[in-house]
């Protein structure tokens, strides 16, 4: 009937454009899916006592895991990625550039499908491509950009070698059909490749800019956004030649970053879950004063910490007044905090003497001093327990309470070389005024005096340089300094894997003149140690007794358990890792640290990205409307 | 012969009492001990040092045999859960713990040593390139004294602090230190850098004292008698410096322990495995760990104000005591 028709074709409109409004929805405002009132707007304030970038904010090298959160949660997008949340789920893989992908049979080709409408920021304001994709690529494969974990694709993607003398060489494993489809051709199965595809350094980078910086970190400061976020000021470049590019005015080294929406983003592209992009704006403003970034929290200044231990008075409040329980989050932080010796220097070049510093080192003491038990667990082994669990609770030095076995210490002394008498004590030249690398900054100044005590019980004197965080990471990672021990250092997983833990520290591959993280010369070869020069080569042939004993390695294992699935593979790595700590013996680890962040009452939605072990500038939210135009910096 | 002797009458008697005493002649050393000896304030802070300096000599005999605990020694078992000193001044401890558990009054006497040591040594060396070049550049004038006059001026007109931070700073990031291994971060840094910036105060002061003395008449007659240069400066001259740099060198060290102290609460003094009084103040100081433990504050920095104290009044006395012209 006509009535009947008509009134059916009229509801029929009204449901598809129901359903079409609905689908549409994505680009506007949304609830959050706990059902708060709206959570966007409102800048997130923070300080920092120094950025400790390793490579001056070049994504190619930066291997801070902080700025893998900056990279990842604001302001590059790679063609996968985290969904920037706390725990196992924060471990997961999403899409990000890419929409899809396949995998050839034999695991050796890899064909992503990129999104359309993913954007650089202004001024470029043009789509991301395939090429771009490339192009960061040839970056990680020019020598003199030094991409600290650039192999984790060198050796891996055919033609990527790591040592191409310019960023304009293309690579023949990677080839670009069209702007949406990039292809790679691996030499070997790679289980894990998509988790070496969310890391920063693979983001796009526009040829553009990019050419321009040929030395590692040049490009740190001209970043060009591809995220949700863009650097302050990133749309006043001047991009019509390299000449007349100045540095990005929202990011002064020295004293903050700044960063603001990306006009350019298009919501519709990326997933609520990935970035919830609340935020109007990120401040971070450099404040070496830690008690000072604290009392701001606390008076309203700023919003919350990023990576700074609250003084321990305040956290004393924190922790037993039940009024403040929602200001401090305690998250895990898949991180080893460790001493690292070095196999070339004596008196470390004996297994003995390391094996003896393990077992004096006073773990308990300095998990006090990190701030107790909140702080984190005492290490054992080397993984953090979520990425090995079945290393967490084995313990190759054990000690009543973790506070050090002098004894057992000083019975494994009396069986090196160096301890001429067998008390148990070094007696060799070579343990006084023992150079031992560390921080200046708490809890490390409270750590040093127990290091030094705890070593000289065993015979070893010695003298603490305490610097500041980068410029004590830059000393460790140059190879010619030949450190003997440093206590600086902390590493976190790359990825939930134990491959992304373990390789570069201990492989031969992280292995380099500058910017060295396998710090204690793991597998160091005849070779390699030779390129460093002839202070490094001497240091080699002398602990090596000209190559008839070489360093431990763990370069063969690691390829077995390369291949491996599931239980073969965990049950490999456990060997492996016993054997690091039982025959190697290059660390002291000592405590699996939690995360400890405190945030003020204008957070009103908090979330840890696992990923980078900090807040997760992707789903944080705060109410105070600021505009990050309007904060005052430097 | 060559000393300037001064006498002194005594006082006079009333005039129908006869005068029978003869005018007694003081050398200048008793002048200057009575003179000292009234000044009441200079003598409380020659006592104040004593008892510093036996202390500081006698400190690791109190750390063993009278509260029988060392300066680093440390003690976890004071220190509460997340790491803050659980035990105030009391019985065992009289200076209560720190961070570490470790005792503050035998570290506060520690850091007595540290402090007058440096400050000795430092002030020593100061003194010692003083004299000598103060003495050429007043007695032969010339060329050596516009040398070391515009050398003064240059190091008087360097920013001190900011200097002395930059130099222990650049040489404490590789290895080896600076000058190939010669300027490493430790107590002899701290010392030379000291005794670096120090030095013009007792050039200066020099020269001009040997510029007026070179022009009186028993150099002049040594001269004639046919000494050498170096016979008349040191027979007659340097005798006649040691008033000035006994005073100025007493009023410098209170400068230069304040300058250790701020070198080590700035981290690139003394090395922590040595108390000293700055770099206990910094511990106190960071992470505001005095509002949770006052007593890490309070030793320490009421000892360095009171040490300071002590040699500035002492300082102020010997000047008056020595010659009341030269105060102001």
């Amino acid at each position: 009937m006509e009535t009947l028709k008509r009134s059916s074709r009229v509801l029929a409109v009204v449901a598809v454009l129901a359903i079409v409004a609905a689908a549409c929805g994505g680009g506007e405002e949304q609830a959050p899916p706990t059902g708060e009132p709206s959570a966007r707007g409102g800048t997130y304030r923070t300080a920092i006592e120094d950025f400790g970038f390793t490579n001056g904010f070049d994504p190619t090298g930066e291997y801070l895991g902080t700025a893998w959160g900056l990279y990842s949660d604001l302001l590059t997008r790679t063609l996968v990625t985290y969904n920037h949340m706390a725990g196992v789920p924060g471990d997961e893989i999403f899409p990000d550039i890419a929409e899809s992908w396949e995998t050839s049979a034999d695991g050796l080709t890899w064909t992503f499908h990129l999104k359309s409408g993913v954007q650089f920021g202004p001024p470029l304001d043009r789509d991301v491509t395939s090429a771009d994709v490339a192009y960061a690529f040839q970056r990680i494969n020019t020598k003199s950009l030094i991409a600290q974990y650039g192999n984790y694709y060198a050796g891996v993607i055919e033609g990527l070698t790591g040592d191409a003398k310019s960023q304009d060489t293309p690579i023949s494993g990677i080839s670009t059909p069209d702007d949406s489809t990039i292809v790679f051709t691996l030499s070997k199965p790679t289980g894990d490749f998509l988790y070496r595809l969310a890391m920063p350094a693979t983001a796009p980078v526009p040829e553009e800019v990019g050419k321009c910086f040929t030395k590692a970190g040049d490009y740190g400061r001209f970043v060009i956004s591809s995220g949700p976020y863009m650097i302050k000021g990133q749309d006043a470049l001047d991009t019509s030649s390299c000449n007349a590019m100045e540095p990005i005015s929202g990011f002064d080294p020295d004293k903050f970053m700044v960063f603001v929406r990306n006009p350019n983003y298009d919501p519709a592209t990326d997933s609520p879950e990935v970035r919830s992009a609340n935020l109007d704006g990120v401040v971070i403003t450099i404040d070496t004063n830690t008690d000072d970034i604290f009392n701001k929290i606390q008076s309203g200044e700023l919003d919350g910490s990023w990576a700074s231990l609250p003084p321990k008075p305040l956290e004393q409040q924190y922790l037993t007044n039940p009024d403040l329980t929602d200001n401090f989050h305690i998250n895990s932080g898949d991180r080893t905090w460790y001493i690292t010796m070095n196999l070339l220097v004596p008196p470390f070049d004996d297994v003995n003497v390391r094996k003896a510093v393990n077992f004096v080192i006073d773990k308990s003491a300095l998990q006090k001093a990190w701030g107790g038990p909140a702080h984190g667990e005492i290490a054992t082994m080397v993984e953090p327990p979520e990425v090995l669990p079945e290393t967490a609770e084995m313990d190759p030095y054990p000690s009543p309470n973790h506070e050090g076995d002098v004894q057992a210490a000083q019975d494994a002394m009396s069986q090196s070389t160096y301890d001429s008498n067998g008390d148990g004590e070094c007696d060799a030249d070579v343990c006084n005024n023992v150079l031992l690398v560390s921080r200046n900054i708490p809890p490390w100044t409270d750590m040093n005096p127990i290091l030094s005590e705890n070593l000289a019980e065993i015979g070893i004197n010695v003298r603490i340089r305490e610097l500041e965080t980068s410029t004590a990471y830059t000393t460790i990672q140059t190879a010619d300094n030949l450190i003997p021990i440093a206590a600086n250092a902390g590493w976190g997983k790359d990825y939930a894997d134990p491959y992304g833990f373990d390789f570069f520290i201990f492989n031969s591959a992280g292995i380099a003149c500058s910017g060295q993280v396998n710090y204690s010369g793991v597998g160091m070869t005849k070779d390699q140690a030779a390129e460093c020069g002839p202070k490094v080569l001497a240091a080699w042939n002398a602990a090596t007794d000209n190559g008839k004993t070489p360093l431990p390695s763990v370069d063969e294992k690691m390829d077995e358990c390369y291949g491996l699935l599931d239980e073969a593979r965990t049950t490999c790595w456990v060997e492996l890792d016993t054997y690091l700590m039982e025959e190697a013996v290059p660390w002291v680890p000592y405590i699996w640290a939690t995360v400890f962040t405190v945030t003020a009452d204008s957070v009103t939605h908090w979330e840890f990205d696992q990923f980078s072990g900090a807040l997760s500038w992707a789903h944080i939210a705060v109410d105070n409307g600021i505009d990050p135009n309007s904060v005052p910096v430097g | 012969m060559s000393q300037v002797t001064d006498t002194i009458t005594e006082p006079e008697l009333d005039a129908g009492v006869e005068v029978s005493a003869a005018v007694i002649g003081r050398s200048p050393w008793e002048l200057f001990w009575r003179r000292f000896r009234k000044d009441k304030v200079a003598l409380l802070g020659v006592a104040f040092i004593a008892i510093l300096v036996l202390l500081a000599i006698t400190a690791p005999l109190i750390a063993r045999f009278v509260v029988h605990h060392g300066p680093n020694q440390l003690n976890q078992d004071l220190t509460n859960e997340i790491g803050l000193p659980a035990v105030g001044p009391s019985g065992n401890y009289w200076f209560g713990v720190d961070t570490l558990g470790r005792d503050m009054f035998v570290r506060t006497i520690y850091g007595a040593r540290t402090s007058l040591t440096v400050a000795f040594f430092a002030t020593g060396l100061a003194v010692g390139i003083g004299i000598i070049l103060g003495t050429l550049a007043g007695f032969f004038g010339g060329w050596v004294d516009t040398g070391v006059s515009r050398a003064i001026d240059i190091v008087l007109s360097l920013p001190i602090l900011l200097l002395a931070i930059g130099i222990a700073a650049a040489c404490s990031i590789t290895a080896a230190g600076c000058l190939g291994g010669l300027i490493q971060p430790g107590i002899s840094l701290v010392v030379a850098i000291i005794a670096l910036f120090s030095w013009p105060y007792i050039g200066r002061i020099v020269r001009g004292q040997v510029l007026s003395i070179r022009e009186k008449e028993f150099v002049e007659a040594s001269r004639s008698l046919g000494f050498t240069n170096a016979g008349i400066m040191f027979r007659e001259i340097l005798p006649n410096l040691a008033a000035p740099v006994i005073v100025y060198t007493t009023l410098i060290i209170p400068n230069n322990i304040l300058f250790e102290a701020a070198l080590s609460f700035l981290g690139v003094g003394i090395p922590q495995t040595t108390p000293s009084w700055g770099r206990m103040i910094a511990d106190a100081a960071a992470g505001q760990l005095y509002t949770a433990a006052w007593w890490m504050l309070l030793f320490p920095g009421v000892a360095l104000v009171f040490t300071t104290l002590a040699f500035n009044l002492v300082g102020d006395g010997l000047r008056d005591a020595l010659d009341p012209r030269m105060g102001g």
